[in-house]
């Protein structure tokens, strides 16, 4: 990761969603981005430049358009028209990222389009994050890794925080992903988690 | 066999997909795999397949077909008629919301002008005291007011079409409930298809959020409807009956809302017997 004295950043084209420049390179904001939060509260997962990544609940390609200075490709997913607008806008102006209006939850109607992955990330406000996160994982390479922004009021407004996140990892774990690190989000972003997991071989 | 967007793989053959990036997009919609049995595409096949020179040429062209896919998608689902409608019933509950703080700060103003000005005793209603604020005021104080009244009349301009493209877009919902009122279940289920997919009880306690939650976090009682509450039928029927009526209303709407979503058009079978079962209901006394 590119860290300019405290901040990090990323090189690309600027101007995306009005970001602050750096000596040419472009901020990325952890109070914007979950991405940047976990890079700043925890350790995360070095990208770099020969990286496929998987990204699901795209949104509107703000923090895509970060990843996409780092990587190879990245492949978009998002559902939803109003934010998929801003995100082809943000595809037209880079070669790298790869659109794909679908639903994260039904991976079989986008698998003939994607690659296997290194990196899967996913940010989705759905209440089964875990189990789209696992059906998902047959797109991530053997000793891969799944970043999971768990967005515990999504999953059950009713429960604990607490307890969705300890839910979450032991689902991961049943389902034979190592947790290398969990970490809350906070102070940037409040009830959200970030649990990072390798796909051991085998 | 696997397909991927550039062709059909085999064990060993692959059969290219040739064709333009409309045709492509054909493909991939119509292409699905079994995720049991699925096998990541492995980009190379493309260059064996002769669809792709190279990795540079293989990105570029699923990127052409991706964003022309999505593009096909967005413009589809904006198509629906439900879309404008939306926005329309939006515009008019914010375009009120806008009326009424308006309304509030410029009497605020008027009365420091008027100190022996008081609304106490008199029956005015607020647009009737805009309208004389707007003729005995110079200067800005008279000019907010007249924009007031001019965003009145475009809100009664508005809430007519409103009305008039609900009767055409959910005839059965609108005949049950009227068009405007539909239209706001309509605005926050967030479309036709999402509203034709609630159950009834859903529908029933649109728009009570708070007591809602409330309700699931304390242990306060249940809400007995939500934005229904504004059609007469709930609103004019006896305390007593007034969460049957909300609750049969809000089972034929959830009937109504899939029928206007599948057949688009009015059902006199169906809306017939809806009827009177909820005038019915509204007659009922509990003895």
């Amino acid at each position: 990761m590119i860290w300019i004295g405290d901040v990090l950043v990323s090189r690309g084209e600027g101007g995306v969603y009005k970001e602050r420049m750096l000596g040419g390179a472009r901020v990325w904001d952890a109070h914007r981005s979950k991405l940047s939060a976990l890079y700043h509260v925890g350790t995360g997962v070095e990208i770099t430049q020969g990286m496929q990544v998987l990204y699901l609940g795209a949104a509107n390609g703000t923090t895509v358009s970060h990843v996409a200075d780092y990587v190879e490709v990245v492949y978009a997913v998002e559902f939803a028209p109003r934010p998929m607008q801003d995100l082809l806008e943000v595809s037209r102006r880079r070669k790298n990222i790869i659109p794909i209006m679908a639903d994260a939850a039904r991976p079989e109607y986008y698998a003939p389009l994607v690659e296997a992955v290194d990196l899967l990330y996913q940010d989705v406000a759905q209440p089964e994050q875990a189990a789209i996160a696992l059906r998902n994982c047959a797109f991530v390479k053997t000793g891969g890794f799944l970043i999971l922004m768990l967005k515990t009021r999504s999953v059950d407004v009713r429960k604990e925080p607490a307890e969705v996140f300890q839910d979450t990892i032991d689902a991961l774990t049943a389902a034979g992903l190592i947790v290398q690190e969990s970490v809350w989000l906070a102070p940037y972003h409040h009830d959200h988690a970030a649990i990072v997991c390798t796909k051991p071989s085998g | 066999m696997q397909s991927y967007w550039f062709g059909d793989v085999d064990e060993e053959r692959c059969s290219p997909f040739d064709g333009d990036v409309n045709s492509c997009v054909d493909r991939i919609r119509s292409i699905s795999a079994r995720m049991d049995t699925f096998i990541p595409l492995d980009w190379k096949q493309s260059v064996l397949c002769r669809t792709c020179r190279d990795r540079a040429d293989y990105i570029s062209r699923l990127q052409a077909v991706c964003i022309a896919d999505a593009e096909r998608s967005i413009r589809e689902q904006y198509s629906g008629k439900d879309a404008e409608l939306l926005q329309m019933v939006r515009t008019l509950d914010e375009i009120d919301t806008v009326i009424n703080l308006l309304s509030e700060r410029v009497a605020d103003w008027y009365i420091i002008r008027h100190p022996t000005f008081s609304r106490k005793y008199r029956r005015t209603p607020a647009h009737v005291l805009v309208k004389t604020i707007c003729e005995k005021s110079r200067g800005a104080l008279g000019r907010v007011a007249g924009e007031i009244g001019h965003l009145t009349d475009t809100r009664t301009a508005l809430a007519k079409e409103v009305s008039a493209r609900a009767n055409k877009v959910m005839p059965n919902t609108s005949e049950l409930i009227g068009g405007l009122v539909a239209a706001r279940l309509l605005s926050h289920a967030g479309g036709l298809l999402e509203l034709s997919r609630l159950p009834a009880s859903a529908i029933q306690v649109i728009g009570a959020r708070t007591a809602l939650f409330a309700h699931v976090k304390t242990k306060s009682p249940s809400p007995k409807h939500g934005i229904i509450f504004q059609h007469r039928r709930v609103h004019n029927a006896p305390k007593e009956v007034r969460g049957k009526v909300a609750r049969v209303l809000a089972g034929k709407l959830a009937i109504a809302a899939r029928l206007d979503y599948f057949r688009g058009v009015a059902v006199p079978e169906f809306l017939n017997p809806a009827q009177e079962r909820i005038d019915a209901v509204g007659k009922e006394r509990k003895s």
